[in-house]
Parts: structure tokens; C-alpha cells; sequence
């Protein structure tokens, strides 16, 4: 047991740094206040993306026969630090390398890989996910999207609604349904350009590109774009959700924010006060919490372990951590939100959601308390 | 990077469960407030476990980890100041057990009764008082540690040190409190998880009740987000890590106690169950070094240090 960085790992981190200062325009700052799937972020992604690919930085931690480097997992973590930490530069196209590649990877026909995974790998291609229905939002066994089969594929037919990304997407990970219960799901890989497509962004707090609707209206979707088989989606997102639970390194970028917050109260002679002191210890407790968690769970994956529940456990910290950081910019510095500074509302939108994507913060207290905790399923009865 | 006990670590560990084994511990049954064991006080310093921070093969954090597993235990003994602050002094120099107090040196201390040192922390200075026995008067509480205090200081052998010993024993103190606090966490989460997993009401187990299962969950998290807290501090033995840790570790009682006692019912108001033995030794831990509030203040201050 000991937590600290190996030689290799610290290279590496400065060597993700540097390709981010060199390549990072002038006018970065002001770009990276709006979200991951913004206008300017994504078009930027393309650019960036592709400098990562050349630098091996898009996906080292891909087998080699994809064309990563099979690197460490603590390697790519440190990249997404790294990248969220300063405003996430790769965009929508984070999610790909997390976790799109990866379940492709896993479950993909080879004819899908070889059509779906070169451009993840050369950083030009943007996904979203079809998971959240106006029905079916944590409680996703229930959407609705009907999947019809017919000669050649599928009909599908329904509405998704909270999708990031859905605007610049090329293709969806779209769940339908074409039976009942979690066994009737399949997995469709949707071109976005499909007819029958309409896609609507919904104006939000969080700012442009993380929201959206998109309503499928007589869709065609070839069979060869089913991933798995049919029935076999809830097995697939549930590994995909584990890698995207903690695929976002929010401290770092929360970290960052109330450095730099305290930076501004110190400047105006303020930190001295002790109940601004006592505060921001408290915060930054939960802020390195956070990190801790969140680096125990890349420390089994890096192992190799059987996943746990500590994902979980870890999620609810991040959540926490984010927002005990939002709301003492808000209590001390309220200016920042007020035109003050954009890192600050950057932040703050970001943290609206940490509790909500990737399935919401209860449910995660749910899994730990069966998995982590082995307490009894609600469902018991007896004595 | 690495979350899993070394070769060492694990034999440390090894040793210090079969000593546990040999001293069939077990919570008292006899409706007790204090559990303390003068035996396995006694094996511990003999074993040389309160030692492992000295000896060149091992380190702090392989220390923190002894004090972590005992801290599990219902009774106590004096184990976390002798095996985590104590190294700071030449071993032949002082003699444990030890009694660490802030600021006045007659206040009541954690294991005074027993010990042969007292600590003071006097902020700028630190004192380190050779304890008469005779001068002590045991001090009765709800905290499940013994407790003393000193008569007076008339005639008693004394040593002074200067702010930077008093800083160091400070950060050690914190690390201490740290590490001991996680244990007494698991255990008492432990404890209430069976409590809820087996108590029936309404015909279903407490504990698959969604309000009870979420804060439970939420204590877990707290507990292991503590417990990483304060193994890195015992790695990094900085001053930033050590207080963010106890700051953590303070803040996150209160609630947590509450629940435990919330979900265990009258029953966890007792003293045959034998949740206080870990419960009241963490809300003893709540107000020592000042409170979590001067953790939390020495947290920022380290880890922004040209404030103030």
C-alpha cells in the first residue's frame, strides 16, 4: 500500500500537460465555459482529438490490436484529469474513449468494430447515448422505444429526452425495446442522419449541448447494427455504466475552481477570516475524499479485480464533493456568477448534474447498500 | 499507487490477528461504559506493534494500519498515540501509555488513568509530564475510554519543547485520531448493519427499508472516504494531509453517530449492546485537538499556506 505517482506515471502527467498547453488555443478559457457538448467544444474536439491520436493520447489504454497502447489504466486515468480539470478539450468525444470504445470492443460484431472503432481512434466521430425516456429516466427498464423487427432490421419508433450531444452526434447507443422487462432490450447503433430523426435541443441551467430531446419516427436501423443480441442490453449498459460512473474526474476541475477561488480571497484579505478558512478546509476535505475514491476504484480496475461497488460509493462522494465546491463559491464569492468569472459558472453547471447523469445519486446509495453492504433487497419479508 | 497491503503490511497484520485471537476478545456483557484491556495493552507493547513506526524495515503508515484494525476492536487500549506519535521522540526517552491534552494541563485526557506520560499542547510549546499515579483522579464519562485527570502539577518531572515539536505532535495527534477514528467507524457501521439485518419490523428486515439502506450507504462511503483519507496521511505524514484527514474525520461523526444510534433503536441506548464502545469513543474524538473546525482551518492554511 503507498499513494504515490511512479516516475513513469509523473512523466506521463506532464507530458498530458504539456500537450495541453502547447495545443490549447488563446482563446481556450473562454471556449471551455461552455459544456463537453457545446457548439465550440465539439468543433474544437475534432482538432484536439486528433493531436491526441497522433501523440498516442486518444487511447492508450486500448489493446493494441485497436490501435491503443494498452497502457495502464492509471494512465488514462491521469489523462482524464488531466482534461477535465481544464475543461475537458475532447469534448462529447470523452465519452467514446471511455467507455463507447470499450463496449464495443467487448460486445461488437467484427464487421461493427471495424466499421465503428478507426474513427473513435482518429478523433473524429461523436456518439450519444439513447438511454433516458420522458418515462424512463433512473427507472430505465421501463422505456418505451419500440424496436419493431422487419425484413433486414428494425422500425423503431419512440422519444429520448436529457441526451448530451445529440445536435453534433454522428451515431447514438440507442436502448429499444422489442419484448417486456430488461430481457425484452436490445441495443441499436443509430446513425443520427437516419430519416425519420428530429433532434431538439432543450434550453437548460447547464448550459448549450447537454440536453436535448430527439423523437425516432418510423426509423429504419439495419439488423447489422444491433450490438449483442437481442435481450441482451441490460447486461451490456450495466458494464458500460461502470466504466462511465467514475469516468469523469470532477474533483480535479472542483479542486482547481476552489483554488483558484481561494487565490481571489486571499487577494482581497478575506482567507484570513477564520470562518472562511474553516470552510474551505471542510470543502477541500471533500474534495480529496472524493479523490481518494475515485482512485481506490482505478486502482481495482487496474488489478484487473471483479467490478464492485465501490463505483457506487465513490459516485456519491464525487456528487458531494462537487457541489460542497459550488455552493462555497456561491456563500463567498457570489461575483464569480455575476460576470465575475466564467470558471465559476463553468463549474457550477457542471456540478448541477454530477448527481443526476450517469443514473442519479440515489440509486447509486441503492447498489451500495446491497452490494457494498449486503443489506436485504426491499423486497424481503418474513419473521 | 496502490490500495492493497505489501508483503510487510500483510505480515504486520497477520501477527497483530493472532495476537487478537490469543486474547479472545470479546465486547463486555456486564453493562459497562469503559472497555478497556490492560492485557491486550500489555501483549501489544510486548509483541513490538507499538513500535513498527521506529524500526528501518517499516514505516508510519504501516503503523496506521495496526491502529486501524485494533481501533476495530469493543475495548481499547492505549495504542494510537504510542505507535504513531510517540516516534517522534528518541524511544529512550519517553515511556508510554500516553495522554495527549490541549492547552491545559489539569483538563481531562483520554487513557490519563493509565498512562506514564502526559503531552500538553500548548500551541507555541509543548509539555511532556512524567505522570504520578497518585496525582491522577479518574474522571467519569460516557466515553467509552478511560479517563483522568491530573490533582496538580506541583513537583511533577517535566520537559518543555519548542513550536516546532508542539507543530509536529499536532499533526501527528491529528494523524492518530484519524486513522483510530476509521476503525471505530467500521465496527460500529459493522454492528448496526447486522442489528438491521436481522431486526424485523413490519414484517421486513429494517435495513431493506430505503431510508435506513441510503444513509447506511452514505456512512459507508464516509467511512472508506476517511479511511483513504487517513492512510495517505499516514504515507505522506504532511502537515495538509494529516489535518484534512482529521478535519474529514470529525466533520463526518456527528451525522454518522446519529444514524447508528437512529437505526439501532432503544436497544442501541443500552449498554448491553455494544455499540457505544465504538460510537462514544468517536464523539470523544469529536472536541479533541479543538474540535473539527481547527482541523479544518489547519487544513486550509497548510494547503494555501501564504494565507493569513
Amino acid at each position: 500500500m503507498e499513494f504515490g505517482w511512479s516516475e513513469d506515471q509523473t512523466a506521463y502527467r506532464q507530458r498530458v500537460k504539456d500537450v495541453l498547453a502547447e495545443n490549447l488555443p488563446e482563446d481556450w478559457e473562454e471556449r471551455a465555459i461552455h459544456g463537453p457538448g457545446s457548439t465550440p467544444v465539439t468543433r474544437f474536439s475534432f482538432e484536439f482529438c486528433k493531436i491526441l491520436a497522433e501523440k498516442n493520447l486518444l487511447i492508450p489504454h486500448w489493446p493494441v490490436e485497436y490501435g491503443g497502447s494498452a497502457a495502464q489504466p492509471w494512465n488514462h486515468f491521469i489523462l482524464g484529469e488531466e482534461a477535465w480539470q481544464v475543461g475537458e478539450p475532447r469534448g462529447p468525444q470523452y465519452m467514446n474513449v471511455n467507455w463507447i470504445g470499450p463496449v464495443l470492443m467487448r460486445y461488437a460484431t467484427d464487421d461493427q468494430k471495424a466499421r465503428y472503432l478507426p474513427p473513435i481512434v482518429n478523433g473524429d466521430v461523436i456518439w450519444c447515448q439513447g438511454f433516458s425516456e420522458p418515462s424512463a429516466g433512473s427507472d430505465l427498464a421501463s422505456l418505451r422505444t419500440k424496436a419493431e423487427r422487419v425484413e433486414g432490421g428494425y422500425i423503431v419508433n419512440g422519444a429520448k429526452v436529457w441526451t448530451s450531444f445529440a445536435t453534433h452526434a454522428n451515431h447514438c447507443f440507442l436502448l429499444a425495446r422489442n419484448g417486456t422487462g430488461k430481457d425484452g432490450i436490445m441495443i441499436l447503433l443509430v446513425d443520427m442522419t437516419s430519416p425519420g430523426i428530429q433532434v431538439k435541443q432543450i434550453p437548460a441551467l447547464i448550459g448549450e449541448g447537454d440536453i436535448h430531446e430527439f423523437f425516432l419516427t418510423d426509423v429504419f436501423v439495419p439488423e447489422e447494427n444491433r450490438l449483442g443480441a437481442e435481450g441482451q442490453a441490460w447486461e451490456i449498459i450495466s458494464y458500460a455504466l461502470q466504466n462511465e460512473r467514475i469516468g469523469i474526474a470532477r474533483y480535479a476541475f472542483a479542486r482547481r475552481v476552489l483554488d483558484s477561488v481561494i487565490e481571489e480571497l486571499k487577494a482581497d484579505g478575506r482567507f484570513d477570516d477564520p470562518v472562511v478558512q474553516d470552510r474551505a478546509g471542510r470543502v477541500l476535505a471533500k474534495v480529496e475524499a472524493a479523490r481518494m475514491m475515485v482512485y481506490r476504484v482505478v486502482d481495482e480496475r487496474a488489478k484487473e479485480q471483479p467490478i464492485s461497488a465501490y463505483g457506487s460509493l465513490a459516485r456519491y462522494c464525487l456528487v458531494e464533493a462537487d457541489h460542497a465546491v459550488a455552493d462555497f463559491v456561491l456563500e463567498f464569492l457570489p461575483s464569480g456568477m455575476l460576470g465575475g468569472d466564467p470558471l465559476q459558472q463553468a463549474h457550477h453547471q457542471r456540478a448541477l448534474y454530477s448527481g443526476i447523469a450517469s443514473g442519479a445519486a440515489e440509486i447509486q446509495l441503492n447498489l451500495a447498500a446491497r452490494r457494498h453492504l449486503g443489506l436485504p433487497s426491499e423486497t424481503t419479508r418474513g419473521l | 499507487m496502490d490500495f492493497e497491503p505489501n508483503e510487510n503490511q500483510t505480515a504486520i497484520l497477520d501477527g497483530l490477528e493472532q495476537l487478537i485471537s490469543s486474547q479472545a476478545i470479546e465486547a463486555p456483557k456486564d453493562g459497562v461504559l469503559v472497555a478497556f484491556s490492560e492485557a491486550l495493552d500489555a501483549e501489544l507493547a510486548l509483541g513490538g506493534f507499538l513500535d513498527i513506526a521506529r524500526e528501518e524495515e517499516f514505516t508510519l503508515l504501516d503503523a496506521a494500519l495496526v491502529v486501524e484494525r485494533l481501533a476495530r476492536l469493543p475495548v481499547s487500549a492505549e495504542v494510537a498515540f504510542s505507535a504513531l506519535v510517540a516516534p517522534l521522540f528518541a524511544a529512550d526517552t519517553v515511556q508510554r501509555p500516553f495522554a495527549l491534552v490541549s492547552g491545559n494541563a489539569l483538563a481531562p485526557a483520554r487513557f490519563l488513568t493509565v498512562a506514564r506520560t502526559l503531552i500538553v499542547d500548548k500551541g507555541d510549546e509543548l509539555l511532556m509530564i512524567e505522570v504520578d499515579p497518585a496525582r491522577v483522579e479518574p474522571v467519569e464519562s460516557l466515553f467509552a475510554y478511560p479517563y483522568g485527570r491530573l490533582t496538580s502539577l506541583d513537583g511533577l518531572n517535566m520537559q518543555t519543547f519548542g513550536a516546532d515539536m508542539a507543530a509536529a505532535v499536532r499533526r501527528r495527534w491529528r494523524l492518530a485520531l484519524a486513522v483510530e477514528g476509521v476503525g471505530l467507524m467500521q465496527s460500529a457501521i459493522d454492528t448496526v448493519v447486522d442489528h438491521v439485518t436481522n431486526r424485523y419490523q413490519f414484517n421486513r428486515p429494517l435495513g431493506s427499508f430505503q431510508a435506513v439502506q441510503h444513509r447506511l450507504a452514505i456512512a459507508a462511503g464516509k467511512q472508506q472516504s476517511a479511511r483513504w483519507l487517513a492512510l495517505r496521511a499516514a504515507w505522506s505524514d504532511s502537515e495538509s494531509d494529516c489535518a484534512i484527514a482529521a478535519a474529514y474525520l470529525q466533520d463526518c461523526i456527528p451525522a454518522m453517530v446519529y444514524d447508528l444510534h437512529q437505526f439501532s433503536g432503544a436497544m442501541g441506548l443500552t449498554l448491553e449492546f455494544p455499540l457505544h464502545f465504538w460510537t462514544y469513543r468517536l464523539k470523544a474524538m469529536l472536541g479533541e485537538l479543538g474540535g473539527g473546525s481547527a482541523q479544518a482551518r489547519a487544513a486550509a492554511l497548510a494547503t494555501w499556506p501564504d494565507a493569513a
